[in-house]
């Protein structure tokens, strides 16, 4: 039963809700609107930006780079996420724990670490290159980095918590007694799993894949440092277009485009699950 | 009931241990390169130095760039805290369709790729002066925190019963001595898991960071990405191996902390 | 001190629904008063009103005769036990038995005093010290009753305090609140949906459904003289027995049911229905008596086969079916003789005075 309030306390929490949002209209959603509004604007008023993104071959590579990207990266996180998050779920003691608390481990250490581990490890002289040489395997180094694989790897490696903790979330609402049911009624393993548990656990997945993608998305440090300037996605193109041409117009108007698409995926998403709850707010 | 583990799912679990080593891996790798004696990244050949660690300690813009970090995280996470949990509170208690909509608005930050408001901010952080101080750089990052303090101040707030504020206000209290003295107390557990969400962002944040800072605040992360980006040198491998084991630090001291709560909270009832 | 509660044509309104429809209701200052009813029925919204945390859409709340309607819920010195007794999870026994005094500025040394005072009163000495997550129910709902009671309110409002605990505990904790209401002289108000608790434990009960004041009055005078349908079926079990009144002499009515033809004797005072108006009889199961022959005498009976028989130790519960319809009788298992048995063709007879006329509301 939901209590009304009287005046005052109305208004001690009137004042707890509108001031944070004051601040962030003013603080993060004008500036966001600022770069809608240069998207159109700038360097002429109109849609002429827009229009890019159909006429410039440059353009459309830098897109299909990185949706190209996003889709291997978020397949394959959620493929390893998945077994992860399973693994962790049904390993009895402290093994299941310790699956976790690796992944929990991976989920908080630096972007910039794990990209700077995989130059380490990765780049022309890195450890893998020498290692392969000394033992004589190969004659000239591998291309590991500076490429999509490179950018693909990195990306994989920081999305797998991403993917895995939502999933063992879903997981863990899931009744267990439901497999071992399935079994009982005739059920191999496989077949218990492919037609009771997987389909349980499909909103999970759908949501932890359209997270993962959209996560994907927006990625900066590791494509930067990993692709090496020879494989670029959207964010870096953007902050080329600011950082070295100045050109103000083509970078909002990406951003924007990128904006939008997030939302558009975010609307997909709202079909298949509540996104409140998507965002533990719920 | 129990079922003896199945072929399947023996091969998943040995996929989960493959995919947990591909994840450490390269974090493992770090600590051996840190301690090679070579001015360059490598394995150190039967000799281990500990001239990098050095460097880190003598060289005074790692320091600095430290201390900036610490100055700008800290920061950040106190006005997060402040505005996540004001939001969190307010939505917990009026619960309506309009708080629903204010929640999702506070969330925004999270879900808006970084280059996106890194333009944003740069546009109006330019207009107000803003580029490349402390506070800049603090309410940038506060507004990205922020929304990780709604989220765990709200999920903290969602087992607290609403009838706990008409107890406080039925024995005497008004409605402000009710949220001081009995919803933010319970709301602190949300509070703190928040607040190392936010801190953590903030000291890991490089993208906008490179659009509003320069020289005159100087974080970890750009000190990091600079000398990824000119020439790569073992004092990394060195910072970054710290990090990782403070990483593991704080998340051991997590766990053993909520250990503990737990025992706490499961003493026998009876007297 | 205790004070009285008056509600004036009290109307909550949330939309179109009306919680609580146009009640008038007074509760005399040391009454232990329960309102009962099914969940939904507007009972918790009427309490919540005399706390203070529902505002009446249209109405006036007294206490002690001064109008408390729009006074904040802190100002009304009002003790709660709430339902899932709303602890304070972050303070201690103590400190939650301390936070009203502490806020009535009363000194430290006095609110210890009373602290301890309060927890051997429901008999917890010695668990100040402790959280309450680590109390068991009845232990919470004790300190939630001291927390209540430790300002020395006016009044105590208790919302489904005890439906919590399991039964034997529950038994235990309503003899120490009558105790409790007993030595203090502090207007209670109960509110419950269980009308055992209800039976057991109130100087006069409020039946409540769809918002509104159904009938009041003293336990046994309810559960014997109900009024309508709906408080004879919801306090205890009822027979119902829907006829047509065939003939009135004095205050003996004949009446057809079932194509039998059954009399009632009607109380002393109060309306008479009249000859070929349907009638709607209440008749508790326990009035009925069982029989292998047809009884003699005036006593009404009907031929009856078993149906089901439920032991419930002092009793049997028994089902069977008549030319009435279905219809329950208790017996005492106690007594000599064949144990009823399904299948068993029995009489069921009752006295004329047995039965109550009802108003049917349904």
């Amino acid at each position: 039963m939901t209590a009304d309030m009287d005046a005052r306390t109305r208004r001690v929490y009137l004042v707890l809700l509108l001031a944070p949002l004051f601040l962030l209209a003013f603080l993060y959603l004008y500036p966001l609107s600022r770069v809608l509004w240069l998207s159109v604007t700038v360097p002429t008023p109109g849609f002429g930006n827009f229009e890019r993104l159909f006429t410039s071959s440059g353009i459309q590579n830098v897109i299909w780079t990185t949706l190209r990207i996003c889709v291997f990266t978020t397949a394959l996180a959620l493929l390893i996420g998945y077994a992860v998050a399973y693994a962790a779920l049904h390993l009895r003691g402290w093994r299941g724990e310790l699956l976790l608390f690796f992944v929990l481990l991976s989920f908080w250490l630096s972007v910039l670490i794990r990209a700077f581990a995989w130059l380490t490890l990765l780049q022309s002289r890195g450890l893998i290159n020498t290692w392969l040489m000394n033992v004589g395997i190969i004659d000239a180094p591998l291309t590991l980095i500076r490429n999509e694989f490179g950018v693909v790897l990195g990306m994989v490696h920081y999305m797998i918590p991403y993917a895995a903790l939502p999933l063992y979330a879903n997981m863990k609402g899931i009744d267990t007694r439901l497999v071992p049911a399935a079994r009982g009624l005739g059920a191999s393993p496989v077949q218990a799993f492919l037609k009771v548990y997987l389909p349980m656990s499909l909103p999970g997945l759908i949501s932890a894949g359209i997270l993962t993608f959209i996560f994907s998305l927006g990625f900066y440090v590791t494509p930067a440092l990993l692709g090496g300037g020879k494989t670029i996605m959207i964010s870096e193109y953007i902050a080329v277009q600011i950082n070295e041409t100045l050109n103000w117009g083509l970078g909002s108007m990406l951003a924007t485009s990128l904006l939008l698409a997030i939302f558009a995926l975010l609307a997909v998403l709202s079909f298949f699950v509540d996104l409140r709850k998507v965002f533990g707010v719920k | 009931m129990d079922l003896a583990p199945s072929k399947p799912f023996r091969i998943t679990v040995f996929g989960a241990w493959l995919a947990i080593l591909f994840l450490t891996l390269p974090f493992a790798v770090v600590f051996p390169v840190s301690l090679t004696p070579q001015r360059y990244l490598s394995l150190p050949d039967g000799e281990l130095s500990l001239r990098h660690y050095q460097t880190l300690l003598q060289d005074p813009s790692w320091i600095l760039s430290i201390r900036d970090s610490l100055i700008v995280a800290t920061g950040s996470t106190l006005v997060a805290i402040v505005l996540g949990t004001m939001t969190a509170l307010a939505c917990w208690r009026i619960s309506s369709r309009a708080s629903e909509l204010v929640r999702m608005a506070m969330l925004a930050p999270m879900i808006v790729p970084s280059i996106v408001h890194a333009l944003g901010f740069y546009q109006i952080w330019a207009q107000l002066g803003l580029l490349d101080t402390y506070l800049g750089l603090i309410l940038a990052h506060a507004m990205k925190g922020t929304p990780y303090v709604v989220i765990s101040v709200s999920a903290a707030l969602a087992n607290v019963d609403l009838r706990l504020e008409q107890a406080a206000r039925n024995l005497g209290a008004t409605a402000l001595q009710a949220l001081w003295k009995v919803i933010i107390p319970a709301a602190k557990p949300g509070m703190a898991a928040g607040s190392v969400f936010a801190f953590a962002l903030s000291w890991d944040e490089l993208v906008v960071t490179l659009f509003l800072s320069s020289r005159g605040v100087y974080t970890l992360p750009r000190k990091i990405w600079d000398g990824i980006q000119d020439n790569i040198n073992p004092a990394i491998a060195a910072v970054a191996s710290l990090m990782i084991v403070l990483t593991v630090i704080a998340m051991v001291v997590r766990i053993l902390l909520a250990r503990r709560q737990a025992r706490l909270a499961a003493v026998p009832t009876e007297p | 001190m205790s004070a009285s509660i008056t509600l004036e044509n009290v109307t909550k309104a949330y939309g179109s629904h009306l919680a609580s429809d146009d009640v008038s209701l007074e509760i005399g200052a040391g009454r232990f008063v329960t309102l009962l009813g099914p969940s939904g029925s507007g009972k918790t919204t009427l309490l919540m009103m005399i706390a203070g945390f529902v505002r009446p859409t249209k109405g006036r709340i007294l206490a002690g005769g001064r109008d408390i309607t729009n006074e904040p819920p802190e100002r009304r010195e009002f003790g709660m036990v709430f339902q899932g007794y709303a602890l304070f999870p972050n303070m201690t026994v103590a400190e939650n038995l301390a936070f009203p005094l502490k806020l009535r500025g009363v000194a430290r040394d006095a609110v210890e005093k009373e602290v301890r005072r309060m927890l051997d009163v429901v008999h917890l000495p010695g668990l100040g010290g402790r959280y309450p997550r680590e109390l068991s129910g009845g232990q919470q709902q004790r300190v939630a009753l001291a927390r209540a009671l430790i300002f020395n309110p006016k009044v105590l409002l208790l919302d489904e305090s005890l439906s919590a605990l399991d039964k034997k505990l529950r038994a235990g904790l309503q003899e120490e609140l009558r105790d409790l209401h007993a030595r203090l002289g502090t207007t209670f108000v109960f509110v419950t949906h269980d009308q055992e608790e209800a039976l057991s434990m109130s100087d006069e009960i409020v039946i409540v459904n769809r918002g509104r004041i159904v009938q009041r009055g003293a336990p046994k005078a309810l559960y014997d003289k109900p009024d309508t349908r709906f408080v004879a079926d919801f306090l205890g079990r009822a027979n119902f027995i829907e006829g047509a009144v065939s003939s009135l002499s004095g205050r003996e009515i004949s009446y057809g049911a079932g194509g039998l033809s059954l009399r009632h004797a009607l109380p002393v005072d109060g309306a008479a229905p009249q000859p070929h108006q349907p009638i709607l009889l209440g008749l508790r199961p326990e009035k009925l008596r069982l029989a292998s022959e047809a009884p003699g005498g005036t006593a009404n009976a009907v031929p009856a086969e078993i149906t089901l028989v439920t032991y419930e130790g002092a009793d049997y519960h028994i089902r069977a079916t008549t030319p009435l319809g279905s219809m329950q009788a208790v017996v005492a298992s106690t007594g000599g003789g064949a144990s009823p048995a399904r299948g068993d063709k029995v009489w069921l007879s009752w006295d004329q005075d047995a039965a109550v006329v009802l108003r049917d509301d349904r």
